[in-house]
């Protein structure tokens, strides 16, 4: 092969090899990187792992069971209460009884009721408290922790107010807010939040104090940028990853805090995850009766746990670092 | 340094105080005080006016008000002289109504409703209940003062009788020649043993200083801890000795009297306090006791609810440590590798799953698969009752545990002097043995004291499953009988404790890293 059968091969001219370009001032000034978008990288970063996809859809299920199946399955705690034929069954059992169909998969309770369909009533309530409570306290605890982290006055304060709040125990605070109101689920939410935030803000003010005196925001700062610009653009990006991260801990914590208040008798009196275990708890050493238990321990385990893998994941997708 | 640890504890006895003068004003003047009758059986059991009075009367020695009847008013004047006894028993019984009383029952009411009234007390004049033409049941006419104790006075109140010093004087009766003896040989062995003990005469306790055979063997009556009275959960015990009183069955015996009678008894002799009249008042007394320090408490055979809390709690504690360490080392050394990968399931598992889905887990598997006994038992001398609530307890420490170290360690391993180490030719096994090991583990150590005092409040839930009659079930139980006196003690003994080890934690961590100096600005 010649060289200029190599040239008409490649559609270039055959007398000269190179060629002129005019200089452009406005091209010379395009940066050709690949365009980079935060969230869609963040979303590759979650995808690309198969573990986070089989999470994702879990949750989707959950999600859909605890909001939708209550919206079109009727549910009446006392519906068979009059039949004691139909109390504490297995669930083959149960659906030899009451028919095929999917209310009596994990058999019956105490009053002939479905096991399977107060587990979902009761996971909207415990679900919902935990979203409820650990916005409100992302939200009270990031905003406070980022002043609380910036002014150093205010950390001379608040560290006081921490040493004092943070030593009444957690348990009496819900117990006197529900003795004084009823245990409904405002108050419960209101019980979880009246102190709950200050832990979210104590973490959120130390990693403020780690990032805030570093080499770029002092940069920053030398060239006269505001202090609300700089916990805007400099500190909260670097936080998203680190919020996240901690909403994943603290929803699960939630229905976890759910369900140990319900078992010590302090719990919602509205029909709750927590409240369903602790009803059952005299099923969990009857033979025979252990599904009304363990069904709803397992359904919160599992809830719990995918939200925590979620939220971790993402978490660690969300950490700009992860995204080369 | 002394300076800085001195201005730690004023800090710390503030926020002690803070947080219990919070918890006191949120049950005191939060919650209803008609509450506290909840699991009184005493109060079902009373009606109408006798019912009232009663209230009155256990607000009072719940300190929440002053109360003072009619009757008591009257014998308070008789024995400050004003008045005579033979008034004071006609001008006693006041009339079903207002209406109904005599012309001098009615003058000497209005001197009691005008007293009390300009002193800021409230005057409450329950008339009789009548069914027909009887009485009802406690309907008795009664007339009381009362008036509210101010919540401020309460907390100061609470606080200065935190510590009560034993005196000479404490005694009112003639007790004969007040004061202390010294002694090499304590009565109580015989008087030929060598056991030094100071003994008082005029104070609440007999025995000031002792010492026995229980742990910590040598004891003291000097001071003793207040931390308010219980109403429900050990009715009318102060919460402090709930929380350190032995439990369960009687340990007979045998035991000689200060008469020389020598019996069968679970009495412990060196606990007697004063009781006033007490020695003439039964024959058994009498047969025992030379003078009226007769009120003993008694040798239980099991431990107290903070002893089977902290021997739970600490062995779950040394077992947390000595797994959890090495694991955590391990995951960060063989970073991605399979113990890595089995060790973070196990801590998504303790982190995400709620603690009582696990708690039963362990107790579901303990019970059917080992066969180990899920019902602590008092009684039994067995240590298998203690196997599954201390795994119950070990486990969830065991993963954070591992979650922290293997955190730390791999913060380290991205240092400039691990890059240095190994430039320097160092092995990787010496590298984290020599350097990694002993950076990472000085937050791990902040965190031991904790855990050690930790281990006195006990765990709620792992103590209510297996029924183990700790402290940690104190608080929760104490709430739900709606047990005041005992909901503060608790509250004040959880944050002495905490803030107690966050200073310990500190002194450790500086002793151990000499980097850390808080007595410099500059750290």
């Amino acid at each position: 092969m010649n060289n200029n059968e190599l040239f008409e091969k490649y559609d270039m001219p055959v007398e000269e090899l190179f060629s002129r370009v005019d200089h452009n001032e406005l091209e010379s000034e395009k940066i050709t990187a690949p365009r980079y978008s935060y969230w869609r990288s963040v979303f590759r970063v979650f995808f690309k792992k198969k573990a986070n996809i089989v999470a994702l859809s879990l949750l989707g299920i959950i999600v859909l069971l605890t909001y939708f199946y209550p919206v079109f399955f009727e549910y009446d705690k006392y519906a068979n209460v009059l039949d004691a034929a139909t109390k504490h069954l297995r669930p083959l059992a149960a659906m030899k009884l009451l028919g095929y169909n999917i209310h009596w998969i994990l058999g019956t309770g105490a009053s002939g009721n479905s096991t399977f369909d107060a587990i979902w009533y009761g996971a909207r309530i415990s679900v919902s408290l935990a979203f409820v409570c650990a916005l409100i306290n992302l939200t009270i605890g990031v905003v406070v922790g980022a002043i609380w982290g910036f002014s150093k006055k205010v950390d001379a304060v608040m560290m006081n107010v921490y040493n004092v709040i943070a030593n009444i125990p957690y348990v009496l605070m819900i117990s006197v807010l529900v003795m004084l109101f009823t245990a409904s689920f405002w108050t419960m939410v209101f019980a979880l939040t009246v102190t709950g935030w200050i832990s979210v803000a104590y973490f959120i003010r130390t990693q403020v104090i780690i990032i805030r005196d570093r080499e770029y925001n002092l940069a920053s700062k030398c060239l006269g940028t505001s202090t609300p610009k700089i916990a805007m653009k400099n500190i909260l990006p670097f936080m998203t990853s680190v919020i996240v991260t901690l909403a994943a801990t603290e929803i699960p914590s939630y229905i976890s805090y759910e369900v140990f208040l319900a078992y010590i008798g302090m719990g919602l009196t509205d029909m709750s995850l927590g409240r369903l275990i602790y009803e059952a708890e005299s099923a969990m050493v009857t033979p025979g009766w252990e599904f009304e238990f363990w069904s709803p321990v397992a359904v919160s385990a599992i809830i719990a746990i995918v939200l925590y893998v979620v939220g971790q994941n993402l978490g660690d997708a969300s950490d700009p670092r992860t995204h080369m | 340094m002394a300076k800085y640890l001195t201005k730690r504890i004023l800090y710390s006895i503030f926020s002690v105080i803070a947080v219990v003068a919070i918890v006191m004003i949120m049950i005191y003047s939060l919650l209803d005080r008609n509450k506290v009758f909840a699991n009184d059986s005493q109060y079902s059991k009373l009606s109408n006016n006798q019912r009232t009075t009663y209230c009155y009367q256990q607000w009072e020695s719940y300190g929440y008000l002053d109360y003072v009847p009619y009757t008591d008013w009257l014998t308070a004047m008789v024995q400050a002289g004003e008045l005579d006894e033979e008034t004071r028993s006609s001008v006693a019984s006041i009339g079903r109504t207002a209406e109904n009383d005599s012309e001098e029952v009615a003058e000497y009411v209005a001197m009691f409703t005008e007293y009390y009234e300009s002193q800021g007390y409230t005057v409450v004049r329950l008339d009789a209940v009548v069914a027909g033409k009887k009485l009802a049941s406690g309907g008795t006419q009664t007339l009381f003062a009362t008036k509210d104790i101010p919540l401020i006075n309460r907390i100061i109140s609470y606080f200065t009788d935190l510590f009560e010093f034993d005196n000479i004087n404490y005694v009112e009766d003639d007790v004969g020649e007040r004061g202390l003896t010294f002694t090499l040989y304590d009565p109580l062995y015989g008087g030929d043993t060598f056991s030094p003990a100071i003994i008082g005469n005029g104070t609440k306790h007999k025995y000031l200083l002792y010492f026995d055979n229980v742990f910590p063997y040598v004891h003291q009556n000097f001071v003793n801890i207040n931390l308010g009275i219980s109403y429900s959960v050990n009715s009318g015990v102060d919460v402090w000795q709930t929380m350190t009183q032995r439990q369960g069955s009687f340990a007979m015996r045998t035991v000689t009297y200060e008469t020389g009678l020598t019996e069968s008894s679970a009495d412990n002799l060196h606990t007697a306090t004063y009781l006033s009249g007490s020695q003439d008042a039964t024959v058994v007394n009498a047969a025992r006791y030379l003078d009226n320090y007769t009120n003993v408490s008694t040798f239980s055979a099991g431990r107290s609810k903070i002893g089977y809390s902290f021997v739970i709690g600490i062995i779950a504690t040394i077992i947390a440590y000595v797994l959890g360490l090495p694991l955590g080392v391990l995951m960060a050394r063989y970073k991605d590798g399979l113990l890595d990968k089995i060790g973070t399931m196990y801590i998504i598992f303790i982190i995400a799953v709620p603690s009582l889905a696990y708690i039963f887990l362990f107790k579901a598997i303990g019970g059917s698969v080992f066969g180990l006994p899920t019902t602590f038992n008092m009684e039994s001398t067995s240590k298998l009752y203690y196997m599954l609530p201390i795994i119950s307890l070990a486990l969830p420490s065991i993963g954070s545990l591992m979650k922290w170290m293997r955190r730390y360690m791999i913060d380290q391993m991205n240092a400039d002097y691990v890059k240095f180490a190994r430039s320097g030719g160092l092995s990787e096994t010496e590298i984290f043995s020599k350097h990694i090991m002993k950076n990472a583990a000085i937050p791990i150590i902040h965190g031991i004291p904790g855990s050690v005092l930790g281990a006195l409040t006990g765990a709620i839930i792992t103590e209510r499953v297996y029924v183990v009659p700790g402290a940690g079930n104190l608080l929760t139980t104490a709430i739900n009988a709606y047990d005041n006196g005992v909901i503060v003690g608790v509250t004040l003994f959880y944050a002495v404790l905490t803030v107690t080890s966050i200073i310990l934690g500190d002194l450790l961590m500086s002793m151990v890293d000499p980097r850390i100096s808080f007595t410099t600005k500059d750290r």
